[in-house]
């Protein structure tokens, strides 16, 4: 009997049914494609560290090396369980070519490697290490499609010519944010073609299980070890790693918030509909003596086939979906281990999701059941008055959602995709960026480029920053070393999550990370030893830093160590950054092509943005794409919906006020302004809430992929004019149609009405 | 014959005003008065649909005043039928499932005694061909006439059984011949032993029964006994209704 009641039910009420069942397979697929994209990528990440044995720490050095001390080092260290050095050859971009596409323009720093001996393998896509033969070379996977490339192609080095033999996936710098690209190349290749780039040297630790690499750095630090370059540790390779990709599943992950809570509303709105139509039936059922919960079961019962046709449908939805996605994962990270895992967790996933709207409908048909059998008989007078304003709200929550579906990845996009974003990532907000590293002299070099800048009249400022290794101490007599970037902060500042940047010659700034670990707020205290003499600073700042390992500090000691007022500083420096602005009728390309061959890198930062974050933009701007369309068919979808539902819930007044004179144009009329009114009004609370709570939220996801202090970069362009026009104009739409039913109601059907 | 129904100083709000009364097994007694005096008040009171606000009613001894919504519930499925004014029934349903809903519902929960679908359907025929509805049961709801449809509710209700059918102006919606037709058939069942309590504002239908409560203004100010319905006497009892429902001040 029940099954009967609910497939006749069912039949009579095709299109809510229909509109049910879609709102819950698309929150299934959504959430079930979050869940499964983000497992594929973890499990990818970690697969391919596993496979490829991922140093756990990794200190980057230029110059000489003692390797004795650093096999002291190891000795002492029992949660060593091997180290080696391994070398990068620094190749000059403008040297080198992919299948006739020369790399001057990359903004990578891009080398040469031999295979790893002990571990850090380079593995082909396969995810098994390949064997290099001479005259052959492995190209990292994340330029296959960059530079369109195919087994066979030519790689050139200068005049040396290499075949391509394949592609390798590279744990520590398959990500596009991540600086350097090596290429694998066969040991007999690598000497010859040592003498054409700068050699440098990675100094790698992997750790027993359990162990801290952190511990391990301070004190590789403090035992005065070669440590002229960044220091990398296991987690920051990860979150390198999953950020690129993250940031996508992000975005689906938002849409797949946003679009549940609309589905809750909009089959909480259709149930309500329904149990109000249905009132006197229940009233009978309740007279008639059948129990409450036995009601509730009959819909529930229904509620439940229609979620499990969701659910089927929104799962095989997501593993159509799920190829084209993965795909560009699969790429760079290979194959995630999880199989069944993955799979079963999707399933979860949709279970989770139709768990939460089948709870909201049981919570909908438990405040029904306080209605008495002579109530739902008998309804009163006051219910029928509740079709006011009230019955508007819907068309604005929904119109709300969407505008806020529409508006967080748009802005997120305008925001990654703006040069100030870098400046969360620890880069200055500058033009140009030159880098004067992996050099003999870098400070002769430096001093050269600074004088050649300094009589540079196309230059409309410029600023030195060089970076130092210094022994800190903290007040509670903790050593620690400290990477401090000295110079002028303030003239191209990066965002600051706390305090400022430092002005004065004793104030510092601290990397998140830093702060973090050695437990310092604005405002707290800490000493460097400078020339053998202990120089009290206070921390003026906190910001956030994904460069150099993301442990950096930044001080106001001048650049010029001649010019300090407190002390003399001959610490040797490791590497300057040099950021420039140029007047604007200045050439940049030129400019930049000038300073080129002086033997430094020099980045145009919009370029070095493009590069670095392409590939997420892209996939940030097709998800926002995505969200955008959804958005809109939902407008478009549960408007309609709800002005037929609307008209047809005051169908008796559209007769009476027909029969009263009224014309179908002057009804339709009244209708579409209060329908417009509504989704204006929904308008413009989703966007106080996507420019709020919307940055809020992804200030929160950014924060655990290491960006801190972020505000949207609004395109307001794209928020106050485009969005609200293809909402409204869909709304617009979506209410004329929803009221084309005024037309076909009645003049005479008041008079017959039997209530 | 034996006390069926006790419904003892029932208050409820400012409608009902202490009403007390009783039916004996196999009675069909009418509830009349002017509208707004409480009949059907005193009718969902009665029948546990509704909470009177003071005073006890006793169903062949058990009192069931005091029940919760629950139990209230059990006790309508299994020892009353109802019959309603607006012949209320599922829409999704025709009218043969519409008459086992509450036999298939109440059959579910037994376990003892349980009956097949082919002998509920089977009950279901019998009765439904007593009312003369036999060829209906394929039919939607909205496809017979008011007075088959209220016979079907008629049907429904009788099928668990009950010790007592509740009638709130069973022929209110019908027209004149449909409401003759109703009307006898309730006459035939209390004529087997079913006992009946229905509310009505037609003398009419009041004089088909045994007794007549008179209510105003929440309390019952008269009573009247009239013989066992026979066959040609319809006439005179609706004179001697008429009659003393104008001493009543109809």
């Amino acid at each position: 009997m029940i099954r009967k009641l609910i497939w006749n039910d069912i039949r009579q009420n095709k299109l809510l049914s229909v509109v049910t069942v879609v709102f819950m397979a698309i929150s299934a697929m959504l959430l079930a494609l979050t869940v499964v994209l983000f497992t594929n990528l973890l499990g990818a990440i970690d697969n391919l560290m596993e496979q490829a044995q991922t140093p756990d720490f990794l200190q980057m050095h230029t110059g000489e090396i003692d390797e004795e001390k650093v096999l002291q080092f190891a000795e002492q260290h029992t949660e060593i369980e091997e180290w080696q050095i391994s070398r990068f050859l620094n190749l000059e971009n403008g040297t080198l070519s992919l299948g006739g596409r020369s790399l001057a323009d990359s903004t990578q720093d891009n080398g040469l490697c031999v295979q790893g001996e002990k571990f850090d393998f380079l593995l082909d896509m396969e995810n098994e290490m390949p064997y290099v033969s001479q005259g052959k070379v492995y190209v990292p996977a994340c330029y296959r499609a960059l530079y369109d490339l195919s087994v066979g192609d030519i790689m050139q080095i200068g005049s040396c010519k290499l075949n391509i033999a394949g592609f390798v996936r590279d744990s520590q710098m398959n990500s596009m944010m991540s600086s350097s690209k090596r290429f694998l190349v066969s040991k007999e290749d690598y000497e010859k073609i040592r003498e054409q780039g700068e050699e440098e040297y990675l100094i790698e630790f992997l750790l027993d299980e359990g162990a801290d690499a952190g511990v391990l750095g301070t004190a590789y630090a403090t035992e005065g070890l070669p440590a002229n370059g960044p220091t990398i540790t296991g987690p920051l390779i990860r979150m390198m790693n999953a950020l690129s990709d993250g940031m996508m599943i992000l975005v689906i992950f938002l849409v797949s918030i946003v679009v549940l809570l609309i589905s809750m509303l909009c089959i909480r709105f259709i149930l309500a509909l329904e149990m109000e139509r249905d009132k006197r039936e229940v009233g009978m059922l309740k007279a008639l003596g059948i129990g409450k919960k036995d009601i509730r079961r009959l819909y529930f019962s229904k509620y439940i086939l229609l979620s499990v046709c969701g659910a089927l449908t929104g799962l095989v939805a997501a593993y159509l979906l799920k190829g084209p996605l993965v795909k560009q994962m699969q790429e760079l990270y290979g194959r995630s281990q999880g199989g069944w895992q993955t799979e079963s967790i999707s399933v979860m996933a949709v279970v989770l999701v139709e768990g939460i709207i089948l709870l909201s409908i049981r919570n909908i048909l438990k405040k029904a059941e306080k209605l008495s059998a002579l109530e739902a008989l008998f309804p009163m007078e006051k219910e029928e008055k509740r079709k006011g304003w009230g019955q508007y709200l819907f068309i604005a929550f929904v119109v709300a959602a969407c505008v806020f579906l529409m508006l967080v990845p748009q802005n997120l996009y305008s925001t990654l995709s703006s040069p100030e974003f870098v400046t969360y990532m620890g880069i200055g907000d500058g033009e140009i960026r030159i880098d004067v590293r992996q050099m003999q002299d870098v400070n002769q070099t430096t001093e050269q480029i600074t004088a050649k800048l300094e009589n540079d009249g196309r230059i409309e400022k410029y600023t030195v920053l060089q970076t130092k290794t210094y022994l800190a101490f903290l007040k509670d007599g903790t050593k620690y070393n400290l990477t401090v970037e000295t110079g002028n902060h303030t003239i191209f500042p990066v965002s600051y999550v706390a305090g400022k940047a430092p002005e004065q010659e004793t104030e510092l700034a601290l990397s998140t990370l830093n702060a973090e670990e050695l437990g310092l707020q604005v405002g707290d205290g800490l000493q460097l030893l400078i020339d053998n003499k202990k120089i009290n600073y206070t921390v003026c700042g906190i910001y956030s830093d994904i460069t150099n390992g993301g442990k950096t500090a930044k001080a106001g000691l001048p650049a010029d160590t001649g010019d300090s007022k407190i002390v003399r500083d001959d610490t040797p420096v490791m590497w300057s950054i040099l950021y420039v602005s140029l007047k604007p009728s200045v050439s940049r390309e030129q400019w930049m092509e000038e300073y080129n061959s002086t033997g430094v890198k020099v980045v145009d930062i919009a370029d070095y943005v493009a590069e670095t974050y392409g590939q997420t933009l892209q996939e940030i701007k097709l998800a926002s794409g995505v969200a955008t369309g959804t958005a809109v068919v939902i407008i478009f979808v549960v408007v309609t919906l709800f002005m037929r539902l609307i008209v047809e819930r005051n169908r008796y007044s559209v007769s009476l006020q027909k029969a009263l004179g009224f014309t179908n144009e002057s009804i339709k009329r009244a209708y579409m302004v209060k329908g417009l009114l509504s989704a204006g009004a929904g308008g413009f609370v989703g966007l106080l809430l996507g420019g709020i709570l919307g940055e809020e939220l992804c200030g929160i996801i950014l924060h655990s992929l290491g960006a801190e202090g972020f505000q949207f970069v609004v395109a307001w362009e794209k928020v106050l004019l485009l969005i609200p026009a293809i909402s409204l104009l869909t709304a617009a739409a979506a209410i004329w149609i929803g009221i084309l039913e005024i037309k076909k109601v009645k003049a005479f059907e008041c008079c017959m009405r039997k209530e | 014959m034996a006390e069926l129904l006790k419904v003892e100083k029932l208050c409820k709000n400012q409608i009902l005003n202490q009403v007390s009364f009783t039916m004996e097994t196999g009675e069909m007694v009418a509830v009349m008065g002017p509208s707004g005096s409480g009949k059907s008040t005193l009718l969902y009171n009665v029948a546990g649909m509704d909470q009177p606000s003071d005073g006890k009613v006793w169903l062949n001894g058990q009192e069931i005043t005091g029940l919760s919504e629950d139990e209230k519930a059990d006790l309508r499925l299994h020892r009353m039928g109802f019959v309603f004014q607006q012949m209320n029934m599922m829409g999704n349903l025709n009218i043969l499932d519409n008459i086992l809903l509450p036999v298939v519902h109440s059959n579910k929960g037994k376990k003892e005694n349980k009956k097949s679908k082919a002998e509920l359907i089977n009950e279901a025929k019998k009765l439904m061909q007593k009312l003369s509805i036999s060829d209906l049961g394929d039919r939607s709801i909205t496809q017979v006439s008011g007075g088959q449809l209220q016979r079907a509710c008629i049907c429904r209700s009788m099928m668990n059984q009950p010790e007592i059918l509740f009638a709130d102006e069973p022929t209110g919606a019908l027209n004149k011949s449909a409401a003759a037709e109703v009307m006898e058939e309730f006459v035939k069942l209390n004529q087997e032993g079913t006992t009946i309590l229905l509310v009505t504002h037609d003398s009419k239908v009041a004089s088909r029964c045994n007794r007549i409560l008179y209510l105003l203004d929440g309390s019952i100010c008269g009573e009247l006994t009239l013989h066992r319905m026979e066959s040609g006497t319809e006439k005179l009892r609706e004179e001697k209704v008429n009659k003393w429902l104008m001493e009543m001040g109809w």
